[in-house]
């Protein structure tokens, strides 16, 4: 069966029928506007005439209703044609002869015209043989149409892919003409065969073909990284919108409608080739803003190389700048950072080697992990650093997720009651939630072989309590600059219902910047509620910080970690705590008795003002502190 | 001098339909596809615009749906101009935003007709 089957069919073959009478019609009658002699009014008048004849069979013969048309009619209407088409040949070539060599240059443009939209009429062609789904009316346009000549703005090497060897001939010969490069293939397993050999830049894939059909070719080359970024144009039937929805959805980059219209190919194959290089630009681009993205991490981790964005460094737009300017702004960072760390470093190496002899002397803990090895499946214990009432604290690698962690074991008599542990969880939790750059953040609670053990943030750098210990005291600045910052952490920490209750210069690390960091927010709490807290040893904090309501177990609030900040800078300021006890008996005879010295008594470098706020943090009764940490801060601002 | 937007792709279409309106007195600016047409529309300056609806890159539908859209005020009249290819093809120019609707082959002084009435309507 053979003809035109469906309405968008009939349409295009309407729209190939009359785009040249619009053609015919129109020079014709402009050309008469113009014309003066007699001889060339009526033969202007003659081709009119013929024109609209055609147009009334065309109309006759394809109504815009119509929407099929067998063979026979088509063949009865270029027989009906016929006739017109002549008398418009003959009335052009008089004409022509007419005007001889005298005529005007544009007047004889617009006579050819007429007569070359009047062949192209001629032209107009059903589908020869080929099933019913194969709708395909080959129109050859004029060779002087300026869309289809000339060379391509971008060459490139094309597959056609098609099973009808007319449609390959005509697809070859038009992108040859548009200046690309082609290799037709006739099947769809062809296809794939020269998609691995040959690298191609675009993809022209016929929707129907009998052995793989186009989508199947599409899904394949969709799926093979190798040949994923080519872009694929499907040829379809005008009629067959749903399958080039489907392409499309798979991936494909466009779609051609047969019949081939030169103009639409050209369009479309250079928009592909366009957006691909766009395509890849842009993924190119995005590339190298990973590679600054990455280059960032880098230098938060410490592990910055310089020169790993020298390749983005090198182009010559925003991005290029943009690495350049980092690379240089990281290099100056990292050397500073070194600079600062070899400081600190070589402060710890001094500490450590004072305290050598004492640490070697510490006893085992039961909950003792042994370097090198890896803990809990994903933690590589890299060293200990520190050991104290809660159990011991190492320098560990997460394997997991990368970097440094600090972990801290708890001692297994603090977590032998199941409920506490469950109150102590939820401590942590709400420990957890505080994220603050001068609170040590607290990661994760867990428990490995009967070992309880508590994740945090590892902070390189040294406690205030090995300051005291090194230095003696500090100065009056560094003293207010620990004050404010810690006032900071407790305003947050407070906010979030959360209580230290164990603030002490061994918990307030200072970093390799200078930046405080408070340690062990909520951990307290679990030595806090444990039955053994009285038992010998296990006394968790030191009494020296505490207040005098949490020493005597009565009911208090955080105006408790006022106080014990009272303490840590009574003792930075003067080198020695408020009070001076030989056994816990004595301290808190005289915490609850005794007013503590004035500070400015004890250096006389502290000014009076400081001296009274310390004594303000230090007074026994809680209402006659500061109100909160937040009025804390107002008052240490006010001192400048 | 009424100014006229004729976007069409077919460039024997476009020399006679201008030519033929330049000899009635229109200015007449050309766009030669569907993206072309919306970017010359878009920036102005046009009484009215003639747009053929089957054109390379967007079709006419698409590229009045962009030229409304990126509207703000004065509303351009629009004449869709179509080969009358199918039924309906009328209906979907108005509803894509056309004030009125041309088959080719254009007869002129229909065409005219309906410039004028559009240019009268605005002034």
């Amino acid at each position: 069966m053979s003809g035109l089957t469906t309405p968008e069919a009939v349409a295009e073959l309407r729209h190939e029928l009359r785009t040249p009478l619009n053609l015919i019609i129109g020079y014709c009658e402009m050309l008469l506007e113009d014309a003066t002699d007699a001889g060339s009014r009526a033969a202007l008048e003659e081709t009119l005439a013929a024109g609209r004849d055609v147009l009334d069979r065309i109309n006759a013969a394809v109504p815009p209703s119509r929407g099929e048309i067998s063979e026979a009619d088509f063949a009865a209407l270029r027989n009906a044609l016929r006739e017109p088409q002549e008398r418009i040949f003959s009335a052009t070539s008089s004409l022509l002869a007419q005007a001889g060599a005298a005529i005007d240059p544009q007047v004889e443009r617009d006579i050819r015209r007429v007569r070359s939209a009047a062949e192209r009429l001629l032209t107009v062609e059903l589908p020869q043989g080929g099933g019913a789904t194969h709708v395909a009316i080959t129109v050859e346009y004029p060779t002087h149409d300026p869309a289809a000549a000339g060379p391509a703005v971008q060459s490139a090497h094309v597959l056609v892919v098609d099973d009808q060897e007319d449609n390959r001939a005509v697809l070859e010969r038009r992108l040859r003409r548009q200046g690309h490069t082609v290799e037709c293939a006739p099947g769809g397993r062809t296809a794939l065969d020269m998609l691995d050999r040959q690298r191609f830049d675009v993809v022209l894939l016929d929707v129907l073909m009998p052995d793989l059909d186009g989508l199947a070719v599409l899904e394949r080359i969709k799926a093979n990284p190798a040949t994923r970024d080519i872009p694929v144009i499907m040829i379809s039937a005008l009629d067959d919108v749903a399958s080039v929805v489907r392409c499309i959805e798979r991936g494909a980059e466009d779609h051609l409608p047969k019949p081939f219209d030169p103009v639409l190919l050209r369009a479309r194959i250079s928009a592909s080739l366009e957006k691909k290089r766009l395509r890849d630009i842009e993924l190119e681009y995005l590339r190298e803003v990973g590679r600054v993205i990455q280059a960032a991490t880098a230098v938060e981790a410490g592990t910055y190389e310089g020169g790993a964005l020298a390749q983005v460094a090198q182009r010559d737009d925003e991005l290029g700048r943009l690495a350049r300017v980092f690379d240089a702004m990281a290099n100056k960072v990292k050397d500073r950072e070194t600079r600062l760390r070899d400081q600190v470093n070589a402060l710890r190496r001094e500490i450590k080697e004072a305290k050598g002899a004492t640490r070697e002397a510490t006893p085992r803990e039961a909950s003792h992990l042994p370097t090198g090895e890896l803990f809990a499946g994903r933690f590589e214990i890299l060293e200990e650093i520190g050991s104290g009432g809660m159990g011991m604290v190492y320098r560990a690698l997460d394997r997991e997720l990368g970097g440094q962690v600090a972990i801290k074991t708890l001692r297994p008599e603090l977590v032998q009651d199941a409920s506490l542990v469950e109150r102590f969880k939820t401590e942590i939790r709400l420990a957890r939630q505080i994220s603050d750059k001068h609170v040590v953040r607290t990661h994760d609670f867990g428990e490995k072989d009967g070992v309880y053990f508590l994740t945090m943030e590892y902070v390189e750098g040294i406690t205030v309590r090995e300051l005291l210990d090194t230095r003696g005291k500090l100065g009056v600045a560094p003293t207010l600059a620990i004050a404010s910052q810690l006032a900071h952490s407790l305003v947050v920490a407070h906010e979030q219902g959360v209580i230290h209750r164990d603030i002490k210069p061994q918990n307030l690390l200072l970093d390799a910047s200078g930046v405080l960091k408070v340690m062990d927010f909520g951990v307290a709490r679990l030595a806090d509620q444990s039955s053994q807290l009285t038992e010998v040893g296990l006394l968790v904090g030191t009494p020296a910080y505490m207040a005098p309501e949490q020493m005597l177990g009565e009911s208090f609030d955080e105006r408790i970690d006022l106080y014990a900040m009272g303490v840590v800078l009574f003792e930075c300021l003067t080198g020695r705590l408020p009070f001076i006890a030989s056994s816990p008996v004595a301290l808190i005879a005289k915490l609850m008795m005794e007013k503590p010295p004035a500070p400015m008594e004890l250096n006389a470098e502290v000014p009076s003002a400081v001296s009274a706020l310390v004594l303000r943090l230090l007074a026994k009764e809680p209402g006659q502190r500061p109100a909160s940490a937040a009025e804390l801060v107002r008052l240490l601002s006010d001192l400048g | 001098m009424p100014k006229i937007l004729l976007v069409e792709d077919n460039e024997m279409n476009r020399d006679m339909l201008s030519r033929r309106l330049v000899r009635k007195g229109y200015e007449v600016a050309l766009a030669m596809d569907g993206l072309e047409g919306v970017a010359m529309a878009t920036a102005g300056g046009y009484d009215l615009i003639l747009m053929d609806m089957s054109l390379p890159e967007i079709d006419g539908w698409e590229a009045t749906r962009r030229v409304r859209t990126a509207e703000s005020g004065t509303r351009v009249p629009i004449i869709a101009l179509t080969a009358h290819a199918m039924s309906g093809d009328r209906e979907k120019a108005m509803a894509a935003g056309c004030d009125d609707y041309d088959t080719k082959p254009v007869e002129l002084d229909r065409l005219l007709g309906k410039i004028e009435a559009l240019l009268g309507k605005q002034a």
